[in-house]
């Protein structure tokens, strides 16, 4: 009876989608979650279906191969104005133009029905970095800290930059599809707790070509902060805005920009924020209510000076949260001249395995300034 | 009988995993970063920022402690419990002290 119950109620459940978004697509995966039979997850643990849009590059393709088989079974993969990439079979494509809502919904209930098969593992049923023990115990090295463990590198001692205590500095890569960062963007970070120590551009943000009406974009531009700020729901009202202002629908600006000043989350953010041409956080976004109901496109910056500020040097010091405001408050242009990749991204080919944390020297690197050249990394 | 209770429904949600669902593959087990593997083992010491805070907390906490059953034998005890009080409270602000140099008052 229950689980008569439970079959029949399962399949009406919003479906849990994890979005890969490729270039030119963020606005209309943005657009599409205003659906309420999808729920948008931020990770791809708690997602059933992959929603992929937009083209992606070559260099996306093993990231998007790992999140698939990071996403737990029964599971599908939707493609949604984009080429499916080799190793995917069973597709569901979706034109560009197409609503894919339908689509997403159907591959969920026919997963939950099981008339269709959960999708296989592409990568090998191998251990990413495989185990070396060595030593008396299999603990993999020398000493407490040497040694591979698990097959990775223990994380090495370094400075903090407020204090000074060395404790260890954690790196790894983030992105090309982390939802708070914008979409292609893989940023290296070095983080100690979660403090940003140290980052890098792997990769650049993917051009969005957002030249939908300005106003929606908007719109859009500030629902994003307003989600990392936790105010999910007056994100959704502004989201909401900009799809009635894209449909031609009358939209109360003012009552808008209120609520927005109203929800405190101009003073939830940090003065002196990731500064760029004297402008912090707070004061971009308060532009950009400023500007919500104008029609005209975006001025050029008059104070922008000709050596732009680079996105690496604004997240030292940082904590997480901050990090990841101050990169969400630059619209993509902007943001595409202050990211250029500045070091090779080893991630894709194998061999990174001989590695930058070996050297206990690394903390000398960092009193040299941000010239802390990893190792085998690349140029800095 | 709480203990009990407890044991059979930890073994009860430990099982219910096991014969449903598929086993865990490798390329499952990679932690979630937007599509980047780690490259660093996860194991890492890092600063616990209110670390100096709870120190604080238990010097002022411990005078709390000892200053209530001293209130109520100070009456018979007279300028002997006084004394003894006079030197908690100098050990106890040394610690404080020695905080203060360290900067434990300065809000990070």
């Amino acid at each position: 009876m229950a689980v008569r119950l439970l079959e029949k109620s399962a399949p009406s459940a919003p479906v849990s989608v994890f979005a890969a978004v490729g270039a030119g697509s963020r606005g209309r995966v943005e657009r599409l979650f205003y659906d309420p039979r999808l729920t948008r997850v931020l990770s791809v643990r708690q997602a059933n279906v992959l929603l992929v849009a937009g083209s992606l590059r070559d260099e996306d393709h093993d990231d998007l191969r790992r999140l698939h088989d990071q996403m737990p079974p029964p599971r599908a993969t939707v493609w949604w104005g984009s080429d499916p990439i080799f190793g995917f079979d069973d597709l569901t494509t979706i034109a560009v133009e197409d609503d894919p809502v339908a689509a997403i919904v159907a591959a969920h209930r026919a997963l939950i029905m099981v008339e269709r098969a959960s999708e296989p593992d592409l990568l090998p049923n191998e251990p990413a970095n495989p185990w070396r023990g060595e030593g008396p115990h299999g603990q993999g090295g020398k000493g407490m800290m040497g040694g591979t463990p698990y097959g990775r590198p223990m994380a090495m001692t370094n400075d903090d930059l407020r204090d000074g205590l060395a404790l260890d500095a954690y790196t790894a890569p983030f992105g090309p599809f982390l939802p708070m960062l914008p979409p292609g963007l893989k940023l290296s970070l070095t983080l100690q707790g979660d403090v940003v120590q140290k980052a890098e551009v792997l990769r650049p943000p993917l051009a969005q070509h957002d030249d939908g009406p300005t106003r929606a974009l908007r719109l859009r531009r500030v629902a994003r902060l307003l989600r990392i700020l936790g105010l999910d729901a007056h994100a959704d009202r502004l989201q909401d805005a900009s799809r009635a202002s894209e449909c031609g629908e009358e939209v109360d600006f003012a009552k808008l920009r209120r609520l927005v000043r109203w929800s405190g989350a101009l003073a939830a953010i940090p003065p002196g924020l990731g500064v760029v041409d004297g402008r912090d956080v707070r004061s971009r976004m308060r532009r950009w209510l400023d500007e919500l109901g104008v029609q005209r496109p975006d001025p050029a910056d008059p104070a922008s000076s000709e050596q732009p500020a680079r996105l690496v040097d604004l997240l030292e010091g940082l904590e997480w949260t901050e990090a990841i405001l101050v990169i969400n408050s630059f619209d993509d242009k902007a943001l595409l001249a202050m990211a250029p990749v500045e070091k090779e991204d080893g991630n894709a080919e194998k061999g990174e395995g001989e590695h930058h944390h070996h050297d206990h020297s690394s903390r000398d690197h960092h009193s040299a300034g941000h010239a802390m050249n990893h190792g085998g990394g690349g140029s800095a | 009988m709480i203990v009990l209770v407890a044991a059979t429904v930890a073994a009860l949600v430990r099982s219910a995993r096991s014969p449903f669902a598929a086993p865990i593959t490798e390329p499952q087990k990679v932690p979630f970063l937007g599509g980047g593997a780690p490259t660093t083992h996860a194991w890492q010491r890092y600063h616990v920022r209110y670390y100096p805070m709870t120190l604080l907390f238990i010097a002022f906490e411990m005078e709390m402690m000892f200053m209530y059953p001293w209130a109520v034998v100070f009456v018979e005890e007279g300028g002997k419990a006084m004394m003894e009080m006079g030197m908690f409270l100098a050990i106890l602000s040394v610690g404080i002290l020695y905080g203060w140099r360290e900067g434990v008052f300065r809000w990070q």
